[in-house]
């Protein structure tokens, strides 16, 4: 058993009373979320409850009108997509976010390409394109994903293996906390098997994970707590490790036929 | 686990990325099978008139192609990234105006008036790409208005009136010669390597492929959208006051009518060079092969003595060929993997293996306590 890297119980990320219009469409009013050091937590809801905003805004890609995250415990003011992967933040968007044009490597390091070989090279901003290429080969073997060429562009990828890039890329760089946005959509059961795998891993490793799933067996597997995100208000915040949880709690709070009640934090 | 890896390292039964991947290099090579159509072209017209392949020959041909050249390789960057420059033209003629202006009416020392054209044309790509980086207006509309608009500002400020006489040492701007070379090829072969370093070597190139293919992953992992392609924009009104200086020194004439056609010669290298239109795939190379196919096209055709609309004839199915290649290339890329036994463990394959996650990173920057430290 690997021991966790940041003491269990550390705030790792923490998103105040988070508001977010668009136009006059209130996606969010209000969401309050905090996620500690080598914990899962899931994020349920139907659709137009307010999920992707919500990661949008934590991953930087979109803003908030009011509120406030922390990372760390301290206060996350730059937010923007590069400064957020920089705290290592990593994101698995629902769309993978890959480039088909682009090989597997350039996907992996895109937005962090790698300067050198040697201070000429760094003060010009030369890329190294072999030494990404060779690290992304040894990162995927010693994650033991058996994947084509890191040559292949992502665009000749199946689905499986685009979602295996995308996750990797996330599990590899992300540091603090890791996002997966429906991260097993595409995958058949053997793949789904291994996301969740790990995610069980990235905790023992004291890294925090946000799961967002509609499959309520996925979350419920690895999550140690649920939110509920409903109309833009977060119903509920569940601690599966007190109290058993069921499928059909979750379906419950999510169709408002049971009404919610912000749990902690 | 290891076994799998293994047998893969040692090879066994052929991948079937393989087959697939060197079908679509035969596709993807557009630029690889111009460069070839290219050799035929030359082949023949040395064969036909004898005198193509003389150094005289291809010095003319690579001082005829250098001002579309010139404006053709932020072009070409500007095209992959999803967006246009349909100003180029105008830009080059208001630019080339405005230095007969600055020199013979304003009186400015001829190298002044050289810098303040070459501003004029920064000025105008600067406003191309703020109002389509920055404002999201479309590059189609945004640089046709400017197509009008700076061939219309121009017509205004010099009365549509032609200046000449700028002098001997602007003059070798245009028609003299460095190390036997003439000068717009020695300018257009210095900018396009430079193009090749930012598209090959550094992480522009990829960069604005990314933007042009996947604009939301490529905004999500942290590349910059925006400010990329307004640099490019500024870069391309500046290649194109450079190209119309050119022509200006070559002509020792400043006129509005100098950049006329110049969007379409620049657009339609690229294009043929395999770059596609809608963005997101094509190359640098690839573009070079199209400038120089049509030097080579319309240097050959004035050769063996057939008129100048045969050449343009010629361009034009030039590029409807290398249009239904281009269809034939997204075709292939859309062939699916083949449903094999090899095909199936490659995708099943990726359970986490017995290291810890954390020992597993990508090596390089950046190191997140660092840059918290330095965002604190």
């Amino acid at each position: 058993m690997t021991e966790p890297r940041r003491g269990a119980g550390r705030r790792a990320l923490e998103v105040t009373d988070i508001t977010k219009r668009y136009g006059p469409v209130v996606a969010l009013r209000g969401v309050s979320l905090a996620l500690d050091y080598g914990e899962v937590l899931g994020l349920v809801g139907d659709n137009g409850a307010g999920k992707s905003t919500l990661i949008s805004i934590i991953s930087g890609v979109a803003r908030a009108d009011t509120g406030e995250i922390r990372v760390d415990g301290r206060l996350w003011a730059e937010a923007g997509a590069r400064t957020t992967r920089q705290a290592g933040i990593e994101t698995v968007f629902q769309n993978l976010a890959l480039v088909p044009t682009l090989s597997i490597a350039e996907n992996m390091y895109l937005g962090r390409e790698l300067y050198g070989p040697g201070r000429m090279a760094t003060a010009v901003r030369r890329i190294d394109k072999r030494r990404m290429r060779r690290e992304v080969e040894e990162a995927f073997d010693r994650l033991g994903l058996n994947m084509p060429a890191v040559t292949s562009k992502a665009g000749s990828l199946s689905g499986g293996q685009r979602q295996a890039v995308a996750v990797a890329r996330a599990v590899l760089w992300g540091s603090r906390v890791v996002i997966m946005d429906e991260p097993a959509a595409a995958l058949g059961v053997q793949q789904t098997e291994a996301v969740l795998g790990l995610i069980t891993k990235l905790r023992l490793e004291g890294i925090a994970t946000l799961l967002v799933s509609h499959n309520m067996d996925h979350v419920l597997k690895v999550a140690d707590r649920v939110a509920v995100l409903r109309l833009g208000r977060k119903v509920a915040d569940l601690d599966t490790r007190e109290r058993p949880v069921t499928g059909l709690d979750l379906v419950g709070l999510i169709t408002g036929a049971v009404p919610g009640t912000p749990g902690p934090s | 686990m290891l076994q799998v890896i293994r047998s893969r390292r040692s090879g066994g039964a052929p991948r079937p990325q393989r087959t697939h991947s060197s079908l679509r290099r035969l596709g993807a090579a557009q630029g690889g099978g111009l460069w070839v159509a290219l050799i035929l072209l030359s082949l023949y017209f040395s064969w036909s008139t004898g005198s193509f392949f003389t150094q005289s020959n291809l010095l003319v041909v690579l001082e005829q192609v250098s001002v579309v050249g010139i404006v053709a390789v932020p072009g070409a960057m500007l095209l992959v990234s999803g967006n246009l420059d349909l100003s180029v033209g105008s830009v080059a003629g208001l630019s080339a105006a405005m230095f007969g202006e600055f020199d013979k009416i304003f009186g400015w020392p001829m190298l002044l008036s050289f810098i303040g054209a070459l501003a004029v044309g920064a000025a105008w790509g600067t406003m191309n790409g703020y109002l389509v980086s920055y404002l999201g207006f479309s590059p189609v509309i945004v640089t046709l208005g400017g197509y009008a608009g700076a061939a219309g500002l121009a017509q205004t400020i010099t009365s549509d009136s032609t200046r000449s006489g700028f002098g001997s040492l602007f003059g070798q701007l245009g028609n003299g010669t460095l190390a036997g070379i003439p000068v717009p090829g020695v300018i257009f072969i210095v900018i396009f390597l430079a193009g090749t370093f930012f598209w090959y070597e550094a992480r522009t190139g990829r960069h604005l492929i990314a933007i042009g293919a996947n604009k939301e992953a490529a905004r999500a992992l942290g590349v910059a959208t925006r400010r990329l392609p307004f640099v490019i924009y500024i870069l391309s009104g500046t290649a194109a006051a450079l190209g119309g200086l050119i022509v200006t020194s070559q002509l020792d004439g400043a006129s509005v009518q100098i950049g006329v056609g110049l969007e379409l010669q620049v657009l339609t290298a690229i294009l043929l060079g395999g770059v596609a239109f809608t963005g997101g795939r094509g190359s640098l190379w690839g573009t070079l092969a199209g400038i120089l196919f049509i030097g080579v096209l319309n240097d050959g055709l004035i050769l063996i003595n057939v008129g100048p609309y045969v050449a343009d004839l010629a361009v034009g199915a030039a590029l409807v060929v290398a249009a239904a290649l281009d269809v034939l290339y997204q075709r292939l890329e859309r062939v699916p993997v083949p449903e094999t036994a090899e095909a199936t463990a490659l995708e099943t394959d990726w359970t986490a293996g017995g290291e810890p996650v954390a020992a597993q990173r990508l090596a390089g920057p950046p190191d997140p306590e660092a840059s918290r430290e330095a965002g604190a």
